[in-house]
């Protein structure tokens, strides 16, 4: 158990040891854990930025969602009152119409139902006048009783 | 041949270093009988051999552990994994003693202190025969004859395996960091307040001899009691494995036997101490050379 240079050769070993530790050793696998370890703090600082805007894309997208219910539902409001009054307006001009074709029908009718009566009449007090003048002979005259005739054709 | 064993000369064998060293008339001698004789400037070669054996494995397993293409990319495996998990340790332990002080050698020291120094201490956990008889025997057949007439047979050939059982080997590390631990507080504190330090302490100006006395004691110890620290808790680990193996020695197998259960319950608890020695050792550094940072006034 001598102290000797032993003690000194150790403590020469140890710097040179520690030496070629601290230069060749010990900084490359240094370097590589720290930019792993930044690298993994980036990511993870990423993926809660990728969280928090995640969060607010379905923020905005249940905004917008509501947005467009509400405008849907308005357009579809408003579809329904155009439809019903396209309808509305094509059933009253439909209806305008067929009063129309009703009225001129009837006025036509009327007017088919004159002229056959006007005929009839004429048809009618020709008829008479012949047959009176052949009952009569030549007593009576259109030129005469024309009055009296017209009177007739009137009553008929 | 061989001297007849007996406990004394087994307990002997097992503490005694490979020494090689010049001789008070000049000459360089690895025998074992002119040990006596040495000048100051003999070497332990054992305890240098491992020292210096498994160091080189601790620097040459850490650098190998690093693939070339090793990135930040590139997944960790195997060995790297355990790499990069001591020098988080060991940076933590910096972190917690230094702070914001910035200082790149105290880190890779750090790492250097606690990977060796456990290394060196496993050594212990290997039974303590195998390697001193596997030494003599090809010492006795490589190196013997002529030449070295000392080596008469494998048991005459010395080799201790565990270099932090020698003090040399621990002290020696503690020298170094007392070094770098003066050379700190010179550059960083400057030489005036580093001796400002040592002598206007703890009595003020008026008293500074006894003041440099009292400081002096405390710088001085802190290195020493760093070195015999990590000698004596592994001295007495190693001698209570070598008075196990004695028992073996005694003719009842049941003392043998004995013998084997201890060893084992010993060998676990040793463990322990192997572990929390290298680690007492470089929490110390790191200690003092937080010291030797620490500029403001006490």
């Amino acid at each position: 158990m001598n102290i000797n240079a032993t003690l000194l050769a150790q403590a020469v070993v140890m710097i040179v040891f520690v030496a070629i530790c601290w230069k060749y050793v010990y900084p490359p696998i240094l370097q590589v854990m720290q930019e792993r370890e930044k690298k993994i703090s980036d990511g993870l600082e990423a993926a809660k930025k990728a969280d928090d805007s995640l969060e607010e894309a379905k923020l905005a997208f249940d905004k917008e969602m509501d947005q467009a219910k509400t405008e849907a539902a308005e357009i579809l409001k408003k579809a329904n009152a155009r439809a019903s009054q396209i309808v509305g307006d094509a059933s009253s001009k439909a209806e305008e119409e067929a009063e129309k074709i009703m009225t001129s029908a009837s006025t036509s009718i009327e007017n088919e139902t004159n002229k056959a009566k006007e005929e009839l009449r004429q048809q009618m007090s020709d008829i008479i006048i012949d047959t009176t003048q052949k009952i009569l002979g030549d007593e009576i005259s259109p030129e005469k009783h024309d009055a009296i005739l017209k009177k007739a054709a009137e009553d008929l | 041949m061989a001297k007849e064993l007996t406990t004394q000369s087994y307990i002997d064998h097992h503490l005694t270093n490979l020494t090689c060293g010049q001789l008070k008339d000049g000459g360089w001698s690895c025998d074992p009988h002119d040990v006596e004789n040495m000048t100051f400037w003999a070497f332990h070669v054992d305890s240098l051999f491992w020292s210096i054996f498994l160091g080189g494995l601790f620097l040459f397993l850490f650098k190998i552990a690093m693939p070339k293409n090793a990135t930040a990319d590139t997944t960790p495996t195997g060995l790297q994994n355990f790499v990069e998990m001591s020098i988080e340790f060991v940076e933590d332990n910096v972190q917690s003693l230094f702070g914001s002080i910035k200082n790149t050698l105290i880190a890779p020291l750090a790492l250097t202190v606690f990977v060796w120094i456990l290394l060196m201490n496993l050594m212990d956990l290997i039974p303590v025969d195998f390697i001193p008889v596997l030494a003599g025997h090809i010492a006795y057949y490589l190196v013997g004859g002529p030449d070295h007439a000392w080596i008469t047979g494998p048991e005459s050939f010395y080799f201790k395996v565990v270099p932090t059982t020698d003090p040399n080997i621990t002290l020696g590390m503690a020298l170094a960091i007392f070094v770098l631990t003066i050379y700190y507080s010179i550059s960083v504190k400057g030489p005036k307040a580093f001796i400002a330090e040592l002598t206007l302490h703890p009595f003020g100006k008026w008293l500074i001899p006894v003041n440099f006395v009292l400081e002096m004691v405390n710088f001085i110890a802190k290195p020493i009691s760093l070195g015999l620290r990590l000698f004596g808790n592994l001295y007495a680990g190693e001698m209570i494995f070598i008075l196990i193996a004695l028992m073996l020695f005694f003719s009842s197998i049941a003392i043998g036997v004995l013998g084997f259960g201890l060893h084992l319950v010993w060998a676990l608890f040793h463990i322990l101490i192997v572990a929390l020695q290298a680690f007492i050792f470089m929490a110390l550094t790191i200690a003092y050379l937080a010291m030797a940072h620490e500029t403001e006034e006490h």
